[in-house]
């Protein structure tokens, strides 16, 4: 009775198990809601969906769809992080910092608009999906770094002279080892993006296939219960990355575990 | 009591700052090293002055942090222009890497000392021993307390070898017995070698001038802007100075409460 009363008061603790209680169940009620009112809806209900996931996950050709997707967002996370880390790092050198800025300014950039240019300048699909990718990730990358390093006390940098370290040493031990966990952390963040970019890119060259491909061919055919088993699918790699990034944080830097103290 | 002052250790001449409005003037003031005989007696020194006097800005133009308008900070024995690097600071929130272990914050804090690298761990240990903080080097520094982290951060100052360690509030936030911890603690700095010197900034009167040996009062005169040294008080001459539970002494209190009053 207790428990039931704590889940409805606002600004409440609640404990592991009964946060967890909590979600299995609303998710069941809203499972339960769309499979009973929706059965002839315009959206297949989860029923329908599930069985379309089941055949999508043991087709043939999933497995290679999957793996197109992934080793190119992998790939494009990975290029993407050291150009952000480097173009933020020098931002830090007054003769490149407009340089940055400007980068930073290209979020407002639409990608659509420059898709053709795009593809006179590379030579194969995977390229101009790899190269937009790119260009669409690392201007909020460094976005986020930079508001990292913006957000560094200026005491830090002062220790690191009493301590006798030069600017380059400074540079290395607090913006570059000391927020390394941190760097991280906007890479799960900012995994959502790529992982959101992807599907799009995908698209615009389907010679490799990849999740997109699927997504966009059964568009075509209105096969909506195949779109959503695609969603689904994408929506939990979605998630597992997400928890993997997180978790290997954690292992990498134990540090980032420990409860903050205000 | 038996002394004598010797060569000047630090000396600060006509420092000014201001920002919009003036913050400090004619800042001038001395410091000579004590000698003892039979003792490394090292210099305790306080600069007293109420909240938002400007202690903190003095704090860093003493350390080479932040250049006066006008003025010059000459220290050491061979008197020159201090630069950031030859003061140790111990800041108001005593800040330590976060993603280093206690032990490597200590290390770090060593680099440009020439030792070998397991006699540096020793002597890591050794203060480490004395301090208190044997079980705690493994940990990271947000896993200790306050007054932990604190005596982390004077250690690591006396291991770059800094002579000067200057200290912003090292009171505040803590208990009576944690206080006397620290006071003690600062006590046995003072005295690890001859040149050593500590500056307190503080506006804890009784607990400054209980560990001092010379004390500033940092405050505003009538009708100026602008806080300058108002007065100098020196403990040794009034025999307030290195005597244990010396806040017990009714002289002393009496002194400690005329000084609340000008500040
Ligand atoms: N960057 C700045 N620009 C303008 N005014 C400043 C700046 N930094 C400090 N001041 C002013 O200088 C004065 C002295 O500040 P300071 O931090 O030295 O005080 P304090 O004596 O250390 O106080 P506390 O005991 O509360 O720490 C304050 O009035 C503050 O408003
Ligand atoms: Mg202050």
């Amino acid at each position: 009775m207790d428990i039931i009363k704590s889940v409805f008061r606002p600004l409440t603790q609640i404990k592991g198990r009964t946060s967890i209680t909590l979600v299995v169940v609303e998710a069941l009620a809203a499972l339960l809601a769309w499979e009973i009112f929706g059965q002839h809806g315009l959206i297949p209900t989860p029923s329908k969906i599930m069985v379309a996931v089941g055949r999508i996950v043991t087709s043939a050709y999933f497995t290679d769809n999957l793996f197109s997707s992934l080793s190119l967002t992998l790939s494009g996370m990975g290029i993407s992080i050291v150009l952000a880390l480097v173009v933020s790092y020098l931002s830090l050198i007054p003769v490149f910092a407009p340089v940055t800025r400007f980068i930073v300014k290209c979020r407002y950039l639409t990608l659509t608009g420059l898709i053709f240019l795009f593809t006179l300048l590379t030579q194969d699909g995977h390229q101009l999906k790899l190269s937009l990718l790119i260009f669409g990730i690392v201007p909020f990358f460094v976005t986020s770094l930079l508001s990292i390093i913006d957000s560094i006390n200026t005491q830090e940098y002062d220790l690191c002279k009493t301590l006798r370290m030069n600017h380059w040493q400074t540079l290395l031990e607090v913006v570059i080892v000391g927020r390394l966990d941190q760097v991280f952390e906007v890479m799960r963040q900012n995994f959502a993006i790529a992982w959101m970019m992807i599907t799009m890119v995908e698209g615009l060259s389907m010679s490799e296939g990849g999740l997109g491909t699927m997504l966009i061919k059964s568009n075509k055919y209105i096969d909506l219960s195949t779109v959503f088993a695609i969603l689904v699918i994408i929506f939990g790699l979605g998630i597992f990355f997400d928890y993997l990034l997180k978790q290997m944080r954690y292992w990498l830097f134990p540090y980032t575990k420990i409860e903050k103290r205000s | 009591m038996n002394y004598t002052k010797n060569e000047v250790l630090l000396d600060v001449k006509d420092v000014s700052l201001s920002y919009d409005k003036p913050i400090l003037r004619d800042i001038n003031l001395t410091i000579r090293n004590i000698v003892r005989p039979g003792l490394d007696q090292g210099q305790v020194v306080s600069l007293i002055g109420r909240s938002g006097v400007g202690k903190t800005q003095l704090f860093k133009i003493l350390a080479g942090l932040i250049q006066p308008d006008t003025g010059t900070i000459m220290i050491g024995v061979e008197q020159q222009a201090v630069e950031a690097g030859q003061v140790g600071i111990v800041p108001q929130n005593y800040l330590l890497f976060n993603h280093r272990s206690i032990h490597d914050n200590l290390r770090l804090a060593m680099k440009h000392v020439t030792l070998e690298s397991k006699e540096k761990d020793a002597l890591i240990q050794d203060y480490a021993v004395k301090f208190d903080l044997t079980e705690h080097l493994k940990k990271y520094p947000q896993q200790l307390s306050g007054g932990q982290r604190q005596r982390v951060s004077i250690i690591q100052q006396v291991l770059t070898g800094n002579r000067f360690i200057l200290l912003d509030e090292p009171f505040s936030g803590l208990d009576a017995l944690m206080i006397d911890k620290v006071m003690d603690l600062l006590g046995r700095v003072a005295t690890l070698h001859e040149w050593n010197t500590l500056v307190i900034v503080s506006h804890d009167v009784e607990n400054s001038l209980a560990i001092s040996d010379t004390a500033f009062i940092l405050a505003r005169e009538k009708d100026k802007e602008g806080a300058t040294i108002t007065e100098t008080l020196d403990l040794i001459e009034m025999g307030l100075a290195w005597t244990p539970g010396i806040r017990e002494n009714r002289q002393f209190q009496q002194v400690v409460s005329q000084i609340k009053h000008k500040i």
